[in-house]
């Protein structure tokens, strides 16, 4: 039917000889226009953007001019720079000290609650649904130094109370504590489902060959786990050095930049100081230290989707 | 149907287990508490009165609990005008994503567009870009659209998702082709195929993922927080950390606990349409 009006040619690889329905190009094309409009628009032209930026001056009034490599001279040269990427290695480091195995432990509790196991996946996941400006109102109450619960708990015990927020020791534990509670349970559901896609027959037989429950955790649900595991570990620094929410309303960076971040940065240099070009410089540097991670992470996705695909 | 888990069901009613059993119990009992402990805090804190609730020492449940300052928090900071606003900006954003994302997934899935591959590499590029790294850029995009202060500047870069373009292209992929041929063959048109086979057979995935895109787009900050300047049309995450200092502390806590319901009532709705098998987030 279609073979008339096809305007048949050889593509460029002469093997496939594939035939072009321009017609049926069109409207492939046309489902896909919006998509590449807004990509375009959102993303590629602004990725791009970033790095033209890091090379110009760039303020409100759009740019002022090529100034060459000033704006990577002047995030180097500023000691907080250092600071804050020392920072975001502190906060990943801690978040997988103190969170990673959080999610892991719960998802294997919880696939064994049997009639409760619902119940369980529904709390834990709480925090990630609730809007995070919102949770952070409350844990500051929670962190206040006066009147705050977790220092009167402190003193119902006799210990000393803490300036949780204000010590530039305890602020960085105190944030991570805080986004463990709210990433933990996204974390949780996706080892959960993971789980319950190992058929139930490979336990079975472990059972049978005398495998103790500690034994079938550890020779077979956590190597089963592994591809997910990846995944959410690669995500989670991915993440954790994103972060700036948490320091931006708890607080602001401080005490003397202990709490600072390179995206609270961009957000100083951006929209305090109107500065587009520097916060461009500090854009690149993050995409530059996190490209590693990026990649491993669309690497370990497309494996993980491509392997659904299969079965 | 699995009816087991690492343990199997006799072995869960033997002694062992049930001792496995009470310390899992135990554990998550204790995990539970302290995840929801911010929540019943913020609840129970807006019902105290404005002195009590900034005393030092632990007092979970007020004297005389004022449940006037619920009523008092929903007039004072128009909560009604913010959960408007940020339906506004999250189901208009969650509409535009599953629009978007599900006619190009289509295209990639069954129209053979010359050169999908490189498309599919240019979407999975954005993947791979972590968003802050492009925000002052993208914020001068929209600015020079005019479209600070307007709920389009949150939609349009709410419509972006690669992810939710990848996960759909391989939804897509796992219908049958026979559905297509045999449509085909009675005469629909690839926009009528896509209307009446893929999106119904597709529906549960669409409907986890759009689920999971409101409530993102419900909590988000940062970008509401730069394009919404108008407090006529801020969201409620924005408004209220914008509203921070001025309110006493229980009508602050108050209207904080009421923001954490909407989010809430959905999770239950996600709880009961999310799937068994895998989707990576």
């Amino acid at each position: 039917m279609a073979s008339t009006t096809v305007r048949a040619r050889v593509a460029v690889e002469p093997a496939r000889r594939a035939r072009i329905n321009w017609r049926k190009q069109g409207l492939a094309y046309l489902f896909l226009l919006p998509a590449m409009i807004i990509f375009a628009l959102v993303t590629w032209y602004p990725i791009l953007n970033t790095v033209l930026y890091s090379f110009q001056r760039v303020n409100v009034a759009g740019s002022q001019g090529w100034v060459g490599f000033t704006n990577y001279e002047r995030m180097f040269g500023n000691p907080v720079f250092w600071i804050a990427w020392k920072n975001t290695m502190i906060y990943v480091l801690l978040s997988l000290v103190m969170g990673a195995m959080v999610p892991i432990v719960l998802a294997l509790m919880i696939n064994e609650m049997r009639g409760l196991s619902s119940f369980f996946q529904t709390i834990v996941y709480l925090p990630t649904l609730n809007p995070i400006a919102v949770g952070l109102i409350v844990w500051r109450q929670i962190y206040a130094p006066e009147g705050g619960i977790l220092n009167s708990l402190l003193k119902i015990f006799n210990l000393p109370t803490q300036l949780w927020l204000q010590d530039p020791l305890l602020a960085k534990p105190a944030l991570i504590v805080i986004m463990t509670w709210i990433g933990a349970g996204g974390a949780t559901l996706l080892y959960l489902y993971a789980l319950r896609e190992i058929p139930p027959e490979i336990f079975e037989a472990a059972e049978l060959d005398g495998f103790s429950v500690w034994e079938r955790i550890i020779y077979i649900a956590l190597p089963l786990l592994r591809p997910r595991i990846q995944i959410m570990l690669v995500l989670q620094i991915i993440t954790v050095a994103q972060v700036f929410t948490e320091p931006f309303i708890l607080t602001n960076g401080g005490p003397a930049s202990s709490t600072t971040s390179p995206v609270l940065e961009i957000y100083n240099a951006a929209f305090t100081r109107t500065d587009f070009g520097l916060a461009s410089a500090w854009g690149v540097s993050m995409l530059v230290a996190l490209s590693l991670f990026s990649i491993l992470y669309v690497i370990f996705t497309r494996e993980d989707l491509g392997k659904g695909q299969e079965s | 149907m699995n009816n087991r888990g690492i343990m199997s069901n006799a072995e869960w009613r033997s002694p062992a287990g049930r001792l496995i059993g009470l310390l899992y119990l135990l554990v998550l009992a204790f995990v539970s508490v302290v995840v929801i402990f911010p929540f019943i805090f913020s609840f129970t804190a807006g019902l105290h009165n404005s002195i009590d609730v900034v005393k030092p020492g632990i007092r979970l449940w007020p004297a005389e609990p004022l449940w006037n300052n619920y009523v008092d928090a929903w007039q004072r900071f128009k909560i009604s005008r913010l959960f408007f606003n940020t339906a506004i900006a999250a189901g208009g954003g969650m509409i535009a994503q599953l629009v978007v994302s599900s006619l190009a997934a289509y295209s990639l899935s069954r129209l053979e567009p010359v050169g999908k591959k490189a498309i599919r590499a240019l979407i999975l590029v954005t993947m791979a870009v972590p968003g802050i790294v492009y925000l002052v850029p993208r914020y001068v995009v929209m600015a020079d659209l005019g479209l600070v202060n307007n709920f389009a500047g949150l939609w349009i870069p709410y419509a972006a998702s690669s992810f939710m373009v990848l996960v759909l292209n391989n939804a897509f992929d796992q219908i049958p082709r026979d559905l297509y041929e045999a449509a085909q063959i009675d005469g629909a048109s690839e926009p009528r195929m896509f209307v009446s086979i893929t999106i119904p057979l597709s529906y549960s995935v669409m409907l986890v993922l759009g689920l999971f895109a409101f409530i993102t787009f419900w909590g988000d900050f940062l970008w509401p927080f730069l394009i919404l300047r108008d407090s006529e049309l801020q969201t409620i995450s924005v408004r209220l950390y914008t509203l921070t200092r001025g309110f006493p502390l229980n009508l602050y806590m108050a209207a904080s606990f009421m923001a954490m319901i909407p989010p809430s009532i959905a999770a239950f709705f996600l709880q009961q349409h999310a799937p068994r098998g895998g989707l990576t987030f």
